[in-house]
């Protein structure tokens, strides 16, 4: 009946896998156990190795994933596959530090394995707290680093091709301690969207710290990413219909000369029409003269070639008034960016020891 | 009397500036300033004329908006006879409140009543005359020199108790200068001249006039 059981579970997991992907990873996790305590490993190791690959909210939470790995590992026994088995517990003991095995659930050659793990591994953990959204500068995203022994660590936050994004840590470990990131990079920028890493390896000078034989990388993964900010768009720049010639033109020179001879000419004459039969005063000359000289002053002021300093000066701040404009609305978009919250999603640590199969 | 029509008005351009500050905040401009004119009046009744000549004192205000303008003027002074004459001198008071329509950049369409009041011997003589306007402005120096003429003729009017019907022409031009590179301080020289006449009566006014303005002339 059990043996029904299972070859039937095995084969709805193989034929259905689209079916597997969509339960939850704790039907997954619940499923691998039943597939082991049949004693159906390959189906069981298929299974819980399913329940721990799943991302996201589903994921398997630290007890879960805990207990997952532990009977995987045992799983792995059962099947002869020692590294494997070695693997799973090593993953377990970098999730929980802290966790023990029951010896009343698990036969003694699993125990044994998992102590080998134990001894092996260093004695390093790291745990983040879910997805966090922090305001870069302001907030800080925090992971706790864990340790049974007291190792001196490096911690640091990487980007996807291995460079140093910002030195969290460095120092000693007792017990444990948070690390706390405010999403900037060492030059207080905060780096653009991607996947980055918190990497903690132990400092050279303590390279023989932990059971490992000194040479590990403990790994936790993270991706950054911002919603979208609503920003203004930046001006136009003023079209050239607005800007004034700097030099004179023989067109600009008629119209400043046109509008004084005009007036000069209607000052004196318009008397005659207002009020004719009446003897004008010499005050009409006076004015409608100064008109006229003024309109043959700014006709030479815009003859040809003549550089005209009021129009440079006015091209000169209608640009410059354009530059201020552009730059305050970057500036300002700049801020709506830099006070935008980034979301930073942890995904499953790893460990790298230098006899990782 | 004459001081206290100065004081009031004194008193009504400062508190007429916060109003006007306001306005320019709501993108409205205006223009304050003060002016003074040589006078010469020729002053016919019947086929009499007498010829003084004097100095006007006085106020000017703008509010201009995209599309329309107000337009405020007073001036009083004393005027006296030319040499020869047998007339009294005369206190005058004038003053005209126009709404202008922007038309087009360079012209300006305006209404409204324009007043000159004197004392002689025999009493005071008031004119008041309804006109149409227009003013035309053109640029000699972009923001710099400026060239205006303005031409009026009566819709209406009236002087004296009891009143004559009264008509008339009249014209001012001149050259508009800014005072400093990006002052809002302008200086304008002007000729005027204004030719109401009644039954009887006409005053033919030619005034050399000298403003100072706080804002853009428009």
């Amino acid at each position: 009946m059990n043996r029904l059981f299972a070859v039937g579970l095995t084969a709805s997991a193989l034929l259905v896998p689209t079916l597997a992907r969509a339960q939850s990873a704790t039907a997954l996790l619940d499923q691998g156990v039943r597939a082991y305590s049949v004693r159906e490993y390959d189906g069981g190791a298929w299974l819980l190795r399913r329940a721990l690959a799943v991302e996201g909210p589903n994921a398997l939470g630290t007890i879960d994933a805990a207990r997952a790995l532990m009977y995987l590992t045992a799983t792995e026994v059962a099947r002869n596959q020692r590294d494997s088995a070695l693997a799973a517990a090593r993953r377990l003991i970098v999730l929980d530090p802290r966790y023990r095995p029951d010896a009343q659930t698990f036969p003694p050659q699993v125990i044994a394995v998992y102590q080998e793990a134990r001894r092996s591994a260093p004695s390093v953990s790291i745990r983040a707290f879910g997805d966090t959204a922090i305001r870069p500068g302001s907030d800080a995203f925090v992971v706790r680093l864990g340790a049974t022994t007291a190792p001196e660590v490096t911690a640091t936050v990487t980007g996807a091709d291995g460079r140093v994004v910002r030195t969290l840590f460095n120092g000693t470990i007792r017990d444990s301690v948070d690390l706390r990131w405010n999403g900037l990079d060492g030059s207080g920028n905060a780096p653009p969207d991607g996947r980055y890493a918190i990497v903690v390896t132990p400092r050279r000078s303590s390279g023989t710290t932990g059971g490992a034989g000194g040479s590990w990388t403990l790994r936790l993964p993270l991706e950054l990413a911002r919603p979208a900010v609503d920003t203004t768009p930046l001006p136009a720049a003023p079209p050239d219909s607005l800007f004034r010639p700097e030099r004179g033109d023989t067109k600009g020179a008629m119209r400043a000369l046109v509008p004084g001879i005009v007036a000069g000419v209607a000052i004196v004459v318009l008397p005659k029409v207002v009020a004719s039969g009446e003897q004008a005063s010499n005050a009409r000359l006076i004015v409608g003269g100064t008109v006229t000289i003024a309109g043959i002053a700014a006709f030479l002021a815009h003859h040809p070639g003549q550089r005209l300093p009021g129009n440079e000066q006015y091209n000169r701040n209608l640009r410059e008034q354009y530059e201020r404009n552009a730059a305050e609305i970057a500036r300002r978009n700049a801020d709506r960016v830099r006070q935008g919250k980034m979301i930073i999603r942890p995904g499953a640590p790893s460990l790298v020891t230098r006899d990782t199969p | 009397m004459k001081r206290h029509i100065a004081a009031v008005a004194l008193l009504v351009c400062v508190l007429a500036l916060p109003a006007a500050a306001r306005a320019q905040g709501r993108g409205m401009q205006f223009t304050v300033g003060g002016v003074g004119a040589q006078q010469t009046v020729q002053s016919h009744v019947d086929q009499v004329t007498d010829r003084f000549t004097g100095l006007l004192l006085g106020a000017e205000g703008s509010l201009v908006s995209d599309r329309f303008v107000v337009r405020l003027r007073y001036g009083e002074g004393r005027i006296n006879p030319k040499a020869g004459s047998s007339a009294a001198a005369r206190d005058v008071v004038e003053g005209e409140a126009l709404f202008g329509l922007r038309a087009v950049p360079w012209l300006t369409l305006w209404v409204g009543p324009s007043a000159r009041a004197y004392t002689t011997g025999d009493g005071d003589q008031r004119w008041l005359i309804w006109t149409g306007r227009a003013t035309a402005r053109g640029t000699l120096l972009p923001a710099r020199m400026q060239t205006f003429v303005e031409v009026w003729g009566a819709f209406s009017g009236n002087v004296g108790t009891p009143p004559l019907k009264a008509g008339g022409r009249g014209a001012y031009g001149g050259l508009e200068a800014r005072l400093g590179e990006a002052s809002a301080w302008w200086g304008r020289l002007g000729y005027r001249i204004e030719s109401p006449h009644a039954a009887g009566l006409r005053e033919t006014v030619e005034s050399l006039t000298l403003s100072l303005l706080y804002g853009l002339p428009q």
